[in-house]
């Protein structure tokens, strides 16, 4: 870990930076934290999904009426109980909660059903009769685009998508500067290339689970599991026609997300449910319904075109995308196009993306939406032409690197980025030196995220004890209540285990957007900050008052209030305890609270680097050594930000070798269990090394950006890249599984043979 | 005897008499006892989001404590055993145990919900056995995923719990379990609940008698299987018969040359004997599935599911196993690959059991090697399975028996392959045309853990490894290191 030697950060932390034990630590190794299923509720009943066997068919009639007779059951929905809302995006949520006139893929819910225990709710599912009208069904991407493809849902394609395209096509979107055919005359060498990769999933343990409670005047109280408390009230509210007001989201403790948990599947239902038959309902989704009906990512098909000169310098980028996100309008193209080259100064550069309706379950998103597949193209035909051009690839990465000043692909200018500091980082790590066996190959890329802001709001209680406590509104998925509580300890002076963070519901607190965009440590640590700030400034108002100076006279120092100088007199500081313990007599209790929709969240590039090894007998790959650099602008708990690159660098692992959604020819998806759907486990793994660096963010009072979803860019091309040089062989198809490559082994053998 | 399922649930004494026999543990423990630290993410037995510690007492007396998914276990599996969860682990005084302070200290959780069930797995281990190695870690928790750590932490913490105090609660804790234990029933179990019966007799005879009265009822072994069917299929027949009490079905025997396996032998309590013997079966057995099925899941049960890709048939077959059955008072037996009719059917006849399963011990000059393929190391499913049994002698294979898992509706012997090479001096040549021979065995199957030509592309390959292997000490020719032991 070289922390301490990179660390550019001027200012000096106290808090910020070191590794105190989490405050949920012990709740979870003790069983104790309540997720979302761990909840119970008096007269609770038991809510079940029925799912669609067909991925596409038309619904000619629901019949429900032996389900309702059937003993233990309490109430049936189907869409016939909900109202399409006006809004398009509410609208495309609510029919993928629930279809309406046509089940759009396998495991669309048709309807549910409450009851009192999971027997009998299970007993009544299979009462129901639904009559479908099969109809052609498309899961590929390439093919629905066709013109003759099966049209998932007519109307729904901008004007922006050309002649030539099935309706299928609902947006297309472009970005890039420059004359890229100029480009491309003026490189030594250009390498055109097509790639596809499959769609993956989040993989959270913790499946979907909420347990919905209406009383009878119209209030509604949901709990659930999920990445933004808000948005699950903004979603259900709006479907369910009531006020916001009328609804209280608490989010329980969050057994992982990653934008998976960033939209509601169940939610309308068990509210509509507990609506409907007047008693507490909980749902919880199998492992299969989450495979089968959740949001996984996009799957993608892409050509990408780059020219270089012989020493290296990228003369032109041309990348195409297409992506499908299931069987609704999906934007998350156009952050593919906007990130492919946005490791890249590049003179000319043009990135187009087109999105394609299919028969899969809607696209939610995944940690750095978009970005990896576009990245892994690109990334994988730089390498392409490092290795045919002999050069090295992290110099050539070096050369072209985006850095403070490089206009975007996308139009902006980048401020200062860490980009060169991770690619010089890389170069200078024993990890690149070290020598590799026969049958093995190292890989490099670069990745990028964009990081957000957004609506955040904080609130710090200063309590008469001396202790602080800071509510947010954003549910931790990675150990963000320690760091906020951090960086409020930090700005007050007090003790780390002297604030605690909560995250509360929707009643409790204003409006906060998702946890989503690695947006927390920053948003809603620049609203802890300045939270604590205006506390602070309370404090020595109070001080002041106490004193009887001027409160213009007070400063607050090492979680202290003291006299500014000699001149505003002579008093002992006096600590935030002592304010507070008489806050009573100096006009009440001491609050600092902030709203901002935050700006300046500062982009976030890594490079990973990685060893691996190709068995040629079986096309198995096994990955020998990896090390994460990346810019985390200021790591307020290192630890945890070593956690997200870790944690994204396996994600990434997993959807470079052998995760994947596999469809069979009738379009059910094959693979809906762990077991098949095979993320990571102990075995598969190094230990992931790394190296933070600290190139500060001037949008944060501590230089503070992102760090969540960088992490899992990078994977797929370093991946990539290293199984293509240890096999021979350039891989163009995620996930590279052993079949996989054993097949393009194989295509290659006679090939070499006859050269 | 008809009665209640008695357990020890977390030190305490449980009778229980009002489920239905294919509640599984899971479910009662959320359920029923308000124990919701035991997570459930698939039900299925692949995540070990549900791990619990069960504790029983070996044929030798003593206490064994392993992890177990409690998403498929039928609740009546219980019956005179002992469970933990990790709401027992702290001291009563709310000292954490090293395994969950570790964890804690070592930030080996994110999200926190693989944490309970990495901390009990860990827990069993720590109950079990020293100080794991990185790769030993890496063994122990390859039943546990974890979606946002990337494992590093929790490896690490396995270990790290070993520098703390001993927790003298837990310590004092295990000393009374046998006690504890001993009060439970040692008699059979017939447990009814919702007009649905469980049977667990405690002898052969009365195994067979039952069985062959109710030719209708589902034998259950170790519900790595059955378990799924009933948390996926909604299964729940109308009577259960339990092997696992059988003491003479639990028993593993060498004589006159011969091993013997029980029928309800678990692939824990086989794996060192296994290994002893032929290292690469142990090592085969150490890469099926994760801890907690191998505590649970068992030889017999894996012979008569019949499955095609089973692990346990091929190196078996290539080993020239024996199957014994028994009907009632009939017992017979026949060879292995003779028990594998055709795909989904076996030579077993209503309310006949498989009781054991015997392979003559290594003879010399012969070697087993067995190659797994699957597309992740561990915890896997099989793609293609090769077991090769060589007897070499002078240069010369004198006895080849080549048995392949995941190339036909059976486990099945490449009996053109073996033709190949019997007689023949043992050389690349011949291997080759051994390998060419496979297309004659076989016509293997599309789906989509493995195409049909990566199937037949990688059994010739295995092949060619198995024979580098043999003729190359020393030669690298797999990847990932063969973690030992189970
Ligand atoms: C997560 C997971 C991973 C797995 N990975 C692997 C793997 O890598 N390799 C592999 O081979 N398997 C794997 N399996 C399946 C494997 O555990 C089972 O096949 C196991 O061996 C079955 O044994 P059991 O005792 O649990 O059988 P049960 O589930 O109890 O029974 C299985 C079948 O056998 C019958 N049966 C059981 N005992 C007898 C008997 N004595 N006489 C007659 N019939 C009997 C039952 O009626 C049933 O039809 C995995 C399972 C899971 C859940
Ligand atoms: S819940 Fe996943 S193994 Fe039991
Ligand atoms: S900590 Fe989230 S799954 Fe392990």
């Amino acid at each position: 870990m070289a922390l301490d030697k990179q660390t550019t950060a001027k200012r000096e932390f106290k808090v910020v930076g070191t590794r105190p034990l989490r405050p949920d630590g012990v709740d979870k190794v003790t069983g104790k934290a309540l997720y979302g299923a761990d909840l119970t509720a008096p007269g609770m009943l038991v809510g079940k999904i029925l799912r669609s066997p067909h991925p596409h068919a038309r619904i000619r009639s629901i019949d429900t009426s032996a389900a309702e007779a059937a003993p233990g059951v309490k109430a049936v929905i189907t869409h016939a109980d909900f109202t399409l809302p006006d809004d398009e995006d509410m609208r495309d949520i609510l029919v993928n909660c629930m279809a309406f006139n046509k089940a759009l893929y396998d495991g669309h819910a048709v309807a549910a059903v409450a009851a009192i225990s999971e027997a009998a709710a299970k007993a009544a599912l299979k009462l129901i009769k639904v009559d479908y009208e099969v109809l052609p069904h498309v899961t590929d991407v390439d093919e629905a685009m066709k013109p003759d493809a099966p049209v998932i849902e007519r109307g729904r394609q901008a004007e922006t998508v050309g002649e030539g395209f099935s309706e299928n096509v609902t947006s297309y979107c472009e970005f890039g500067h420059g004359d890229i055919e100029a480009g491309f005359t003026r490189a030594d060498h250009v390498i055109e290339r097509s790639f596809k990769t499959e769609a993956t999933h989040q993989g959270y343990i913790e499946p979907h689970a909420c347990l919905a409670t209406f009383t009878t005047d119209g209030k509604a109280d949901l709990w659930c599991c999920t990445q933004g408390q808000y948005m699950v009230r903004r979603v259900c509210s709006a479907i369910m026609d009531m006020e916001a007001s009328q609804l209280r989201v608490t989010p329980s403790e969050i057994g992982g997300g990653f934008g998976g948990k960033t939209t509601v599947f169940i939610e309308p239902v068990a509210l509509m449910l507990a609506k409907k038959s007047g008693r507490p309902v909980k749902i919880v989704m199998s492992r299969s319904d989450v495979l089968r009906a959740s949001g996984p990512t996009c799957s993608s098909s892409m050509d990408v075109r780059i020219g270089m000169t012989k020493d290296g310098r990228i003369t032109a980028g041309h990348a195409k995308l297409r992506y499908q996100g299931g069987a609704f309008p999906c934007g998350t193209v156009e952050m593919g196009a906007m990130a492919a080259f946005a490791a890249y100064d590049l003179e000319a550069v043009r990135t187009q993306g087109w999105n394609a309706m299919t028969n899969r379950p809607k696209q939610a998103a995944y940690r750095a939406p978009g970005a990896p597949m576009a990245i892994y193209a690109v990334e994988s035909v730089v390498d392409e032409l490092c290795q045919h051009l002999g050069l090295d690839p992290l110099d050539v990465r070096l050369k072209n690197a985006a850095k403070a000043g490089t206009k975007a692909s996308y139009g902006v200018t980048f401020t200062d980025i860490g980009l060169s500091a991770c690619l010089a980082a890389a170069k200078a790590h024993p990890h690149y030196a070290a020598p590799l066996g026969p049958g093995q190959g190292r890989g490099v890329s670069c990745g990028f995220w964009f990081n957000f802001g957004g609506d955040t709001c904080v609130t710090l209680n200063v309590n008469m004890d001396g202790t602080v406590s800071v509510t947010e509104g954003n549910p931790d998925i990675g150990g963000s209540r320690a760091s906020i509580g951090m960086m409020a300890a930090e700005e007050l002076g007090v003790p780390f285990d002297k604030v605690r963070t909560q995250v509360v519901d929707t009643a409790s607190l204003g409006y906060n957007e998702v946890t989503d965009g690695s947006r927390v440590t920053f948003a809603v640590g620049l609203a802890t900050i300045k939270a604590a700030q205006a506390a602070k400034a309370e404090m020595c108002r109070r001080a002041a008052m106490i004193w009887g100076i001027d409160a213009e006279a007070v400063t607050w120092e090492d979680g202290c209030a003291k006299p500014s100088g000699p001149n505003a007199g002579d008093f002992p500081p006096m600590t935030l305890a002592e304010i507070a313990a008489v806050s009573s007599q100096t006009g009440g209790p001491i609050a600092g609270h902030h709203e901002v929709n935050a700006d300046g969240a500062g982009v976030s590039f890594g490079v990973h680097l990685v060893d691996v090894e190709v068995d040629p007998e079986t096309g198995a790959t096994k990955v020998l050594r990896y090390t994460v650099f990346q810019d985390a602008g200021k790591a307020v708990h290192p630890d945890y930000v070593e956690g997200q690159m870790q944690g994204g660098a396996v994600q990434g692992i997993g959807w470079a070798l052998n995760e994947e959604y596999i469809y069979g020819e009738d379009g059910r998806l094959q693979n809906a269990g762990f077991l098949d759907y095979r993320v990571p486990v102990a075995s598969d793994l190094p230990m992931i090394d790394t190296v933070i660096l600290e190139i500060p963010n001037p949008g944060h009072p501590y230089g503070v950006r992102g760090v969540g979803e960088t992490s899992i860019v990078p994977p797929l091309a370093a991946i990539a890249n290293a199984v293509s040089r240890a096999a021979g062989v350039r891989l163009t198809e995620l996930p590279m599984s052993p079949p996989r490559i054993l097949a393009a082994l194989d295509a290659a053998r006679p090939k070499a043979a006859a050269e | 005897m008809q009665g209640p399922v008695c357990m020890i649930l977390n030190g305490q004494r449980v009778d229980v008499a009002d489920v239905p026999p294919t509640t599984t543990l899971l479910a009662w423990l959320r359920e029923r006892r308000g124990l919701t630290g035991t997570k459930e993410g698939c039900s299925e037995g692949d995540c070990g989001a549900c791990t619990v510690g069960l504790r029983e007492l070996g044929p030798d007396g003593k206490l064994v404590t392993m992890p177990a998914c409690a998403c498929i276990l039928p609740l009546p599996m219980l019956h005179g055993r002992e469970i933990v969860t990790v709401e027992r682990l702290a001291a009563p005084d709310g000292r954490l145990h090293p395994v969950q302070q570790a964890m804690a200290e070592g930030h080996g959780s994110q999200c926190g919900f693989c944490t309970p069930g990495f901390v009990m797995s860990m827990w069993c281990a720590y109950r079990s056995e020293p100080r794991p190695s990185p790769e030993r870690a890496d063994a122990l928790l390859a039943g546990n995923l974890c979606r946002c750590t990337g494992y590093g932490p929790i490896v690490a913490a396995a270990s790290a719990a070993h520098d703390l105090p001993r927790p003298e609660w837990d310590d004092d804790d295990a000393a009374a379990a046998p006690t504890r234990l001993a009060t439970l029933p040692t008699t059979a179990l017939d447990y009814e609940a919702d007009g649905r019966r469980f049977i667990a007799p405690v002898t052969l005879d009365e195994l067979a008698d039952a069985a062959a009265r109710n030719p209708d009822a589902t034998i259950l072994s170790g519900a790595t299987d059955v378990g799924l069917w009933i948390t996926k299929r909604h299964f729940a027949p109308a009577t259960i018969i339990w092997t696992g009490r059988v003491a003479g079905l639990r028993e593993l025997k060498e004589d006159d040359g011969t091993l013997t396996i029980g029928a309800a032998v678990t692939y824990r309590e086989a794996a060192a004997r296994l290994a002893a013997h032929w290292p690469d079966f142990g090592k085969l057995v150490a890469r099926i599935a994760g801890a907690q099925i191998r505590a649970l899941g068992t030889v017999g049960g894996n012979i008569a599911n019949g499955s095609p890709i089973g692990d346990m048939p091929p190196a078996l077959i290539a080993l020239g196993a024996r199957l014994q059955l028994r009907h009632g008072d009939k017992r017979r037996e026949i060879t292995l690959d003779d028990f594998f009719l055709d795909y989904g059917r076996q030579d077993r006849a209503p309310g006949e059991i498989v009781t054991a399963v015997t392979a003559p011990l290594p003879g010399k000059g012969l070697h087993l090697g067995c190659h797994k393929v699957s597309k992740r190391f561990d915890q896997d499913i099989t793609s293609v399975l090769g077991c090769f049994a060589l007897t070499l002698e002078d240069g010369h294979v004198r006895q080849a028996r080549l048995a392949y898992g995941g190339m036909a509706g059976v486990p099945k012997r490449a009996r053109a392959a073996e033709q190949a090479l019997i007689g023949q001096p043992y050389t690349r040549e011949q291997v080759d045309a051994a390998a060419a021979a496979l297309s004659d065995d076989f016509a293997p199957l599309t789906d989509m853990r493995a195409s049909a030509r990566y199937r037949m592309q990688v059994a010739q390959n295995l092949l060619l490894r198995d024979y580098l292997e043999r003729t190359t000490p020393g030669v690298e020719t797999r990847l990932a290191p063969a973690t030992e032991g189970v």
